[in-house]
């Protein structure tokens, strides 16, 4: 995503709504997540998920702009987010893309296709891969 | 053995194939066990068309609060949802 932010930096705006976790140690533990260290328990305050969510940004020098959803989880309810998913929104607030929930449905791609119709003369090649 | 118990021989096995191939599929018992009781994949009811719900959310340092509808505006916005894990 990282690529694609920097492409259309001058055109679009990118935001990262950090969520409830997908996969906490006290829930649906992923071995994959054992194997990395990334083991949390899921958060009961919204102080726990912020400092989880620092962590985050400090293990992938992440650059987009971040910002947490609170414990009550409310842009998780109004957005059906969970585990990770994709919108786009235009600038008068209308949503024009719905990606579906991931991991099977996150496909950075369709974010791509979409700005690449919306912007064509930014052109080059493609800046995201299914798995990035 | 009588026909009718081949083809419940055979269906038990078939089943129990399924089942273990599925388990693979997903990363072992555990996983499985994991997305049985934790999965929340939710369809959600927004549509493209609809206006973006605005919500509250904190900023890294947890002291400001930011509105989402402050963030959309002057160019198209793409929302990535997720978490470390």
């Amino acid at each position: 995503m990282e690529a694609l932010r920097k492409k259309y930096a001058d055109r679009v705006n990118f935001v990262t709504l950090y969520i409830k976790e997908a996969h906490p140690l006290d829930e649906w533990q992923m071995d994959s997540n054992v194997d990395e260290g990334v083991c949390y328990p899921q958060p009961t305050t919204s102080e726990q998920r912020i400092k989880i969510a620092n962590d985050f940004v400090k293990r992938f020098s992440y650059q987009m702009p971040l910002y947490i959803d609170p414990i009550e989880n409310p842009a998780n309810a109004a957005y059906a987010g969970w585990p990770e998913r994709f919108y786009i929104v235009d600038e008068a607030g209308t949503i024009v893309y719905k990606g579906k929930p991931g991991p099977f449905g996150y496909h950075p791609e369709e974010v791509e296709a979409w700005l690449a119709k919306r912007f064509p003369e930014v052109g080059g090649g493609a800046a995201s891969s299914p798995s990035s | 053995m009588r026909l009718w118990k081949k083809i419940v021989i055979g269906v038990a096995a078939l089943g129990l194939l399924a089942l273990g191939g599925f388990t693979y599929m997903v990363g072992g018992p555990r996983n499985l066990i994991g997305m049985l009781r934790y999965d929340q994949r939710d369809e959600g009811k927004l549509q493209v068309g609809d206006r973006a719900p605005d919500v509250q959310m904190l900023s890294l340092d947890g002291k400001t609060p930011v509105k989402l509808s402050s963030q959309i505006g002057d160019k198209p916005t793409v929302l990535v949802f997720g978490s470390f894990t």
